[in-house]
């Protein structure tokens, strides 16, 4: 019998197919090549207009930006809709000087300064009093949005809206401090920390585990232990612990789904108001294997059938030998 | 210069990607050919491969599971959810669970194995309308259902897995999210204004022109202003209508005719893409629907969501509405 599985942060509901589940070999697919390193233009020092450079780790301005900031931030309507200029910053992380394509491949440390860097743009954008969020995240292989051109980077994204699935997740993670007096994200941790059917693997100062109401096959979502709203705040002081978590995953991606291709993103407070935020959310990372496509039901009904128990990823995710080969 | 706007009924704000603006022949080339299935069940003499029948267009004298049928609906061999039982919620920590009740059905859309829904004749184009209406009665009967969804994927891209042309059904036990939204977004346009927002809208895409792709007596498609997707297109009743089950039979002649005929002008604009569509109408039980209108979305699909759109759900979509408007309705 599937089951129905409610998301309790934004209160989406998933079908857990549990019939028809896939065994985790069925959603393996290969990565095409990737550009040689001649051609590579993040190999190049000059190509781009630096923002910023932290221990080997670059921060360009997009060569493509879709979103722009040199235009004053205008809303206006036309007619009973409403339309701005596309005010804000894109930014590229290049994520190391070699020509490494998985961040997996990366060490620790390095790892470490990618995040790092996030924080002090994220704390750099939100002075902008234009801008309402920033996000951080990556596209890593074709399937995830990404050019293949085997150099690990990331992006940040400053814009001047609230999108609507950080609004869904502010406000279900408000609703439940407001009934409970709680953070949802603490209680949840502390009831997969008790259970273990979920946990993928923790250290620390860091929980990974599969969400009961996922999504996506091997969908993980990674949480500080200790509660705070705010990634770039949060993070200081556990830099190193979040960037052991986020190797592992990536590395039990890697080996155990054939280098997928990839999403993550971090999951911080609005930059608002950011007091109203401080007791009830839980800066967080989610992380997406692109091993399905979504069909026609999930977009018309935003109602995910998650053809692999969330027990079952994390189950395969955990016995994955990351050391295998090395 | 790239513009964001907002979509009025969920307030989902969209990013146009104007300095990359694509026309129909830069997206990527779709890679649509399912693979052939030597013995396929939905080909007309192999009724007895899926399972009996729930509902057929077919002659009075012909009989269930065998040959003669013009449209055919049988349950899911594979169903994502299950149609026995009773529906039983439970709370497991701060989680919330129910059983996995509902329907899943194939909605077979002709015997030709080689036809697609742009190669169906008027009649049998329409038999796929009646057919989805009946189906839909049906299952709206069952009081443990709160939501009926009809949606088609076509092409491998767009999640189909068998080539010969269907449509699929689903019915829930709750009204998803995407739907709650709308209805939720509706609502509060009709208690600011007291007019339903999408017949505003339709009156709107009247005055502005530039996104409306096409019309008949009955329907509009559109652009809309705030898209999600490349291309996405709409159709909707043009007199208020929230529910898609009181139709009757001269409106699905034409809603028939304008969604084959979207679906032509998406095929030759966008060089036969994968696509899904899908209908969004009241839920089961909501009588009073002043605020709500059902309607179709059609999604080519031609880009992927990158980790961005993931995460915010602030969608990217690299084509102006009103230029794809254009591009379908000069097609």
């Amino acid at each position: 019998m599937s089951e129905l599985r409610k998301d309790p942060i934004v209160g989406r509901w998933t079908i857990v197919a549990t019939e028809r589940a896939r065994r985790p070999a069925a959603f393996v697919e290969p990565q095409p090549t990737v550009t040689a390193p001649k051609n590579c233009p993040y190999c190049q020092d000059h190509a781009f207009e630096e923002v910023a450079a932290i221990d080997g780790v670059r921060v360009i301005k997009s060569g493509s930006p879709i979103l722009d900031d040199t235009k004053v931030f205008e809303r206006q309507d036309h007619g009973m809709y409403e339309v701005a200029h596309s005010y804000g910053s894109h930014e590229i992380v290049i994520e190391t000087p070699e020509h490494i394509a998985n961040m997996a491949d990366l060490s620790e440390d390095e790892i470490k300064v990618v995040f790092q860097t996030y924080a002090l743009r994220i704390q750099h954008h939100r002075k902008n009093p234009c801008i309402e969020y920033v996000l951080a995240y990556k596209n890593y292989g074709l399937a995830a949005g990404s050019r293949n051109i085997g150099h690990s980077r990331s992006q940040i994204m400053a814009v001047p809206v609230l999108p609507m699935r950080v609004n869904d997740k502010v406000r279900g993670a408000k609703e439940y401090f407001d009934c409970h007096e709680r953070c949802l994200f603490c209680d949840m941790i502390s009831q997969e920390l008790k259970k273990k059917e979920r946990l993928i693997v923790e250290n620390e100062d860091f929980v990974a585990i599969a969400p009961f109401a996922s999504r996506f096959p091997f969908e993980t979502m990674v949480l500080p232990k200790t509660h705070h709203c705010d990634f770039a705040d949060g993070l200081k002081d556990r830099e190193g612990s979040l960037a052991a978590i986020m190797k592992e995953i990536l590395l039990r991606f890697k080996i155990g789904l054939n280098d997928p291709a990839y999403n993550y993103m971090i999951q911080t407070s609005p930059v608002k108001k950011s007091s109203s935020f401080k007791d009830n959310y839980h800066w967080h990372i989610e992380v997406m294997p692109r091993l399905t496509r979504v069909a026609g039901f999930e977009r018309g009904t935003g109602f995910y059938i998650c053809p692999i128990p969330p027990e079952m990823t994390a189950d395969f995710l955990k016995e994955v030998d990351i050391h295998a080969g090395t | 210069m790239p513009e964001l706007r907002r979509d009025p009924v969920v307030g989902r704000w969209v990013i146009i990607d104007t300095e990359h603006t694509k026309g129909p022949s830069d997206f990527p080339k779709s890679d649509n050919t399912p693979t052939r299935q030597a013995i396929c069940p939905f080909c007309p003499g192999r009724e007895y491969q899926t399972p009996n029948e729930v509902g057929a267009v077919r002659p009075s004298h012909s009989l269930a599971n065998t040959p003669g049928w013009l449209v055919r609906t049988v349950p899911n061999k594979f169903p994502v959810l299950s149609c026995g039982g009773f529906l039983q919620k439970e709370g497991y920590g701060v989680y919330d669970q129910m059983t996995g009740i509902g329907a899943h059905e194939v909605l077979i859309e002709n015997p030709d194995h080689d036809k697609a829904l742009v190669d169906l004749t008027k009649d049998e184009m329409q038999a796929v309308i009646s057919q989805y209406q009946e189906r839909f009665r049906q299952l709206s009967r069952d009081s443990r259902f709160k939501y009926i969804m009809i949606f088609k994927n076509f092409g491998s891209s767009a999640g189909a897995t068998v080539e010969h042309t269907h449509s699929q059904i689903i019915a829930l036990p709750m009204v998803p999210k995407t739907v709650l939204e709308e209805l939720k977004g509706a609502e509060y346009y009709y208690q600011q204004h007291g007019r339903c927002v999408f017949c505003d809208m339709i009156s709107q895409e009247y005055q502005d022109k530039e996104r409306i792709v096409m019309e008949n007596n009955s329907f509009l498609a559109f652009c809309p202003y705030a898209p999600r997707y490349a291309f996405e297109t709409w159709i909707i009743p043009k007199g208020h209508s929230p529910d898609f089950a009181e139709r009757d039979g001269a409106i699905s002649a034409h809603l028939a005719q304008i969604l084959q005929d979207v679906l032509i002008k998406v095929k030759k604009v966008l060089a036969d893409p994968s696509y899904n569509y899908y209908l969004h109408t009241v839920p089961l039980g909501q009588a009073n629907g002043a605020h709500y209108h059902w309607h179709i979305e059609i999604i080519p699909k031609l880009t992927r969501s990158v980790g961005f759109e993931w995460g915010t759900g602030l969608h990217i979509v690299p084509t102006f509405p009103q230029e794809a408007a254009r591009f379908l309705r000069e097609s």
